[in-house]
């Protein structure tokens, strides 16, 4: 089993984390409801030119994480405690200002709906320069070529004749590629995407998954990817983290994670998938119930009540995670286990 | 931190040992077939508990009961409508008596002021102005009332008609509906109301339902409209459901809510509304029945020397037009399926 | 699938008696514009000439990309959106030309499920209620202890408890919905069930509950599905026949299985190799195809093969002059009942034509042509 150790270790290992998350919790607290934990004690490092994706079903904390890393949360209601280490400053206390100049410059971010991200009444070419002109005091004039050339990397045909148009007269993967044009707009050291795919077919898809890709190996950008789609995940990350409930589940080199997967969650997300390349007629084994049924993580594995691997510790007390920064778990009676 | 070390490794093999070798002792069977249970029950669809459902309009009520903002409305409201049913039973002196006659001098002093037993006074005729305000609760009530009822009755008739028939006869209803609303509403009811012989309550009602009709015909159909393209009506279609079933049964509960919330805002307006119409003498001129709008208008000549006999009754306008519309408001926070959790 | 054809009179025992019969059906959407009289200045052609055939007891699956008019073949195929042109031949009646009182009753015996398991469930109705509509509408409610017993039935059939008759739609999860959404389309006791995508609309472990619940009632009542989807895995693990649809029409069509192993469409290759698969020793070895550019608007179609305009391999000739109609071809491990519309399709299956670089030519969205101002989408007309 000294190839899957091996391989397990997702590639660039080695080098000095670029952004370390640790412990980070984010509770939301309305109005006469109790306290809600969304995303509840996640760690997980990136390093440069490394492609980490966070993975997880609707409602598992994904996009809070991501927002509360970018200091885009919304002000009130809610409580963001733990660290996020970029480049030696933790990013959760650096004040607004500071936060708004990284922003953009050091770290950038695409969101899923590209049209709603983009400002409707400004036209494609302004809004890419615009960003230019903030973080590296470019002029307009100077901005201008720049963004042509930006919007033919992405593979914007006819980028000049581009620049005039607006959001809504583009289609969704074009302007998915405007959004990330304006993403690579000052070289960022680290993209975070959220479904930067999920709202387009599947043929576009994979044109952007293939930008996306080619950017991270050309560039050495750090890039988080965030996707609930496994085969996003097996194509394109390197570092693979599950979430459930607002914890890291399992994480993983893809190759590792993919071949041994080891939480029962995980295992049941594989199995649930219908595959291309899989015969007729196999019946999927879903994984029972829905989030709806979820324990308690402070007394509990949240995951117990739809686990066919549970165990009397499951429903007693918090699995704790077992592993490293790199590969590890967090269930009482793992699957598989050859490694 | 700590959830990443790796102290815990002992521990949790610890529990799957003990499991498994309870299992090998014969406690298989018990455990194996609790978790299995459980499972298969869970496999189906997960769990649904055996509370009979609460419906959309409960859960906003559970939501309102709780609003600060709604209950103050309420309580605005609540204790104006309550005043105006038992008004006429604890007003201190009947409306058309003028027990402070003699006190009134034309020249030196037109209003009578505050004294034991009037403690606002009197008006320019020497009648009780406190007595007056309370029952001129009722005419206000009524007024506001019934035109916005009308008003609702007209425009839910012509906003379903639009709604649900579509077509030409959607054009037509709204195009009148146009022609109607591009009138400043205020002006609408002032020639609505002048058109009568004698002006009375009355002319006040329809003058303001007509005003009203357009706004929620307008509003009926637009939100019936997205009834209609909606996946549920389709859903409905598709099953055969009869057109008309579907119109009443589907379409409108589910189009009625905005028109609700836009009924007790135009409550507001109403009121309002009436009391400017009052105020330049299309209301009641009938003295035996006091409206607060028709109080306004007769202050007029005092205004200097008397500012409080407009004063209260514009006080009491405010405070019930705030009321209804605190409710409208907080009623339309409840019913919006986005604040729904 | 056994049961259907002992019901059905002159079913071959094979199961392939048809149970609905599309021939070129076209369903095209004036574009309207105008500012007091509205003029028609063109059509989006959602479907533009589909002839369709499913069979008794199977599922047949309709895959294409966002907008190429899937979902509207589904409706119009139940008369639920009317076909400009074309008919519906269900069991021997053309649909497509029936109309009021005659439609409404037809219809207990095609349903539809929907993507959108919230939207598509009036949140004013009980459970109960959404059930009974149809089984009131045609007239199945009579004795009140069979209905009371139909209703705990159809319960059971689709994994719901009994208590969730009171409940209201808003009380349930994603995947609770739309097996309510199913039940309700069950409850009429319907043959064809068109499915719009069923699953989307789910999370990744509620869809495999969804999908088994959709196969373990075919077994066991026989019916017959129209699933529409986007997702390709999906489609292919529940589907007997595969139909790819692109821009309005379909460009290819076979059994499931041999889709996968022998694709013969330029545009099923390239959509085959970009479904992400959860392996990543698949993902690392395989060969992309990918596509430039989008889709083209279906209110402006390409001339000639409508895939012309990203197909990698498209010829000079032939290609963007005239349309490919759906042939069977004689290519290795083609069946007789694989047909696909591309003009070149041996060659490119024998490797004689290579795939080459296509220059993206953008595309506008929305539905008409000028791109210079603010333009706003025809406003949609749905009439009950
Ligand atoms: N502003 C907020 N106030 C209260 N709760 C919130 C807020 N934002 C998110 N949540 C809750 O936090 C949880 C996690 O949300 P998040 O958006 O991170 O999910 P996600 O994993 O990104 O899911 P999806 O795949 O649907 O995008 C959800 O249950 C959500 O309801
Ligand atoms: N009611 C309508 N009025 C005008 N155009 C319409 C209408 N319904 C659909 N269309 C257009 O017809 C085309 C096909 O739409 P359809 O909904 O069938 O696509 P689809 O393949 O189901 O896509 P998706 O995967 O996004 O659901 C689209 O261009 C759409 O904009
Ligand atoms: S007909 Fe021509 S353009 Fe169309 S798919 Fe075949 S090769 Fe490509
Ligand atoms: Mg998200
Ligand atoms: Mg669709």
């Amino acid at each position: 089993m000294t190839q899957t150790q091996h391989t397990n270790r997702p590639r660039g290992g080695s080098s000095e984390p670029l952004l370390s998350v640790r412990d980070l919790r984010v509770t939301f607290q309305r109005q006469g409801e109790e306290e809600f934990h969304a995303v509840d004690g996640v760690s997980f490092d990136v390093r440069p030119g490394q492609t980490v994706g966070l993975v997880g079903e609707s409602g598992c904390g994904k996009s809070v994480t991501s927002l509360a890393i970018m200091g885009l949360l919304p002000g009130r209601g809610n409580r963001v405690s733990g660290s996020a280490i970029f480049d030696g400053e933790d990013l959760l206390t650096l004040s607004p200002a500071a936060m708004r100049d990284r922003r953009g410059s050091e770290i950038a971010m695409i969101f899923q709906d590209p049209l709603s991200s983009l400002n409707p009444v400004i036209s494609i070419g302004r809004q890419v320069t615009e960003v230019m002109e903030r973080h590296q005091g470019l002029s307009r004039k100077q901005a201008t070529p720049k963004a042509v050339e930006l919007l033919e990397r992405v593979g914007i045909p006819d980028p000049k004749a581009r620049l005039l148009n607006y959001p809504h007269q583009l289609s969704g993967g074009m302007r998915q590629r405007a959004l990330i044009a304006m993403a690579l707009a000052c070289n960022p050291r680290l993209l975070i995407a959220d479904e930067p795919t999920t709202a387009l077919d599947v043929t576009i898809q994979a044109q952007i998954l293939a930008l996306l890709k080619e950017l991270v190996v050309d560039t050495g950008t750090a890039l988080v990817m965030i996707t609930h789609d496994l085969g996003v995940v097996a194509g394109l990350c390197d570092e693979v983290n599950v979430l459930y409930g607002g914890k890291v589940v399992e994480r993983g080199g893809r190759h590792g994670l993919f071949r041994d997967p080891r939480h029962p969650y995980t295992v049941g997300l594989l199995n649930s998938i219908p595959r291309l390349d899989a015969a007729r007629g196999e019946k999927l084994s879903p994984v029972p119930g829905s989030v709806a049924d979820n324990l308690p993580w402070t007394s509990a594995c949240a995951f117990a009540p739809r686990c066919s691997q549970v165990v009397d510790a499951c429903t007693r007390e918090t699995p704790q995670w077992e592993g490293d920064q790199v590969v590890g778990h967090r269930c009482f009676n793992p699957m598989g286990g050859t490694r | 931190m700590n959830d990443t070390t790796n102290h815990t490794t002992d521990d949790s093999t610890d529990h799957s040992t003990d499991d498994r070798t309870e299992d090998a002792r014969g406690a298989r069977p018990t455990f194996g077939q609790r978790r299995k249970d459980r499972i298969d029950q869970l496999a189906t669809a997960g769990t649904v508990d055996d509370e009979p459902g609460v419906s959309l309009i409960r859960s906003a009520w559970k939501r309102l009961r709780r609003n600060p903002i709604f209950l103050i409305g309420a309580a605005i409201t609540l204790a104006f409508i309550v005043l105006a049913i038992i008004s006429p039973w604890i007003a201190p002196w009947d409306v058309t008596a003028r027990p402070l006659l003699d006190k009134v001098r034309p020249q030196s002093n037109p209003v009578p002021g505050p004294e034991p037993g009037h403690f606002l006074g009197a008006d320019d005729r020497g009648r009780d102005l406190f007595s007056r305000l309370l029952v001129g609760s009722r005419q206000t009530l009524i007024v506001g009332v019934v035109a916005t009822l009308f008003g609702l009755l007209g425009g839910l008739t012509l906003g379903t008609i639009a709604g649900a028939v579509g077509g030409w006869v959607d054009s037509l209803v709204m195009r009148i509906v146009d022609v109607m609303l591009s009138i400043p509403s205020l002006l609408l009811a002032f020639t609505v109301a002048s058109l009568a012989r004698n002006p009375s309550q009355w002319t006040l009602v329809i003058a303001i339902a007509i005003i009203q009709v357009p706004i929620f015909a307008r509003l009926l159909r637009g939100s019936m409209l997205a009834q209609r393209a909606s996946d549920h009506v389709l859903a409905a279609r598709s099953l055969g459901v009869r057109p008309t079933a579907i119109v009443f049964r589907h379409m409108l509960p589910n189009a009625l809510g905005p028109v609700i919330v836009q009924a007790t805002l135009s409550l507001a307006v109403a009121i309002i509304d009436a009391a400017a119409l009052s105020f330049l003498g299309l209301g009641n001129p009938d003295q035996s029945q006091p409206e607060w709008g028709q109080m306004l208008g007769r202050a007029q000549p005092f205004i200097t020397e008397a500012p409080h006999l407009a004063f209260y009754p514009a006080g009491c306008i405010i405070v019930v037009a705030l009321g209804f519309t605190l409710m409208g408001e907080s009623l339309r926070e409840a019913l919006d399926p986005k604040t729904r959790r | 699938m056994t049961q259907t054809s002992e019901s059905s009179s002159d079913a071959t025992s094979d199961g392939t008696d048809v149970l609905v019969e599309a021939s070129d059906l076209e369903v095209y959407f004036p574009i309207k514009s105008g500012i007091i009289f509205d003029r028609t200045v063109g059509h989006v052609r959602a479907v533009d000439g589909v002839d369709l055939t499913i069979h008794r007891g199977e599922t047949y699956g309709l895959v294409g990309e966002s907008g190429c008019g899937k979902s509207t073949l589904g409706k119009a195929i139940l008369n639920l959106e009317p076909p400009t042109a074309g008919s519906v031949v269900f069991d021997g009646t053309d649909i497509a030309s029936l109309k009021g009182e005659d439609l409404r009753r037809e219809r207990k015996r095609f349903q539809m499920v929907f993507q959108d398991p919230m939207s598509s469930l009036d949140p004013r109705q009980t459970v109960e209620n959404l059930l009974l509509e149809g089984m009131r509408a045609h007239g199945l409610d009579t004795d009140k202890d069979a209905t009371r017993a139909r209703l705990r039935e159809l319960m059971s059939s689709v994994g719901l408890p009994v208590a969730a008759l009171s409940k209201y739609p808003h009380e349930f999860s994603g995947g609770q919905r739309q097996r309510i959404g199913i039940a309700r389309a069950l409850s009429v006791g319907p043959d064809l069930i068109v499915a719009d995508e069923p699953v989307s609309a789910l999370d990744v472990s509620i869809q495999a509950q969804v999908i088994n619940l959709l196969q373990d009632l075919q077994d066991e009542l026989g019916l017959t599905y129209l699933v529409v989807a986007h997702d390709l895995a999906v489609v292919r693990h529940i589907s007997d026949r595969i139909g790819v649809m692109y821009l309005g029409g379909l460009v290819e069509e076979s059994d499931g299985a041999e889709l996968y192993d022998v694709p013969l469409h330029p545009y099923t290759r390239a959509l085959m190799s970009a479904v992400p698969v959860p392996d990543p020793q698949v993902e690392d070895s395989r060969e992309q195809i990918l596509l430039t550019g989008d889709l083209p608007s279906p209110a402006n179609p390409p001339s000639g093969c409508r895939f012309h305009t990203r197909c990698p391999w498209k010829q000079e000739t032939l290609c963007d002059t005239e349309r490919p109609q759906l042939r069977v071809v004689e290519v290795d491990g083609a069946s007789a009942s694989h047909r696909v519309a591309c003009h070149y399709a041996e060659q490119v299956a024998s490797g004689e034509i290579q795939p080459h670089q296509v220059e993206a030519v953008s595309v506008e969205s929305g539905f008409t042509g000028p791109v210079d101002g603010p333009d706003a989408p025809p406003e949609a007309y749905v009439g009950v």
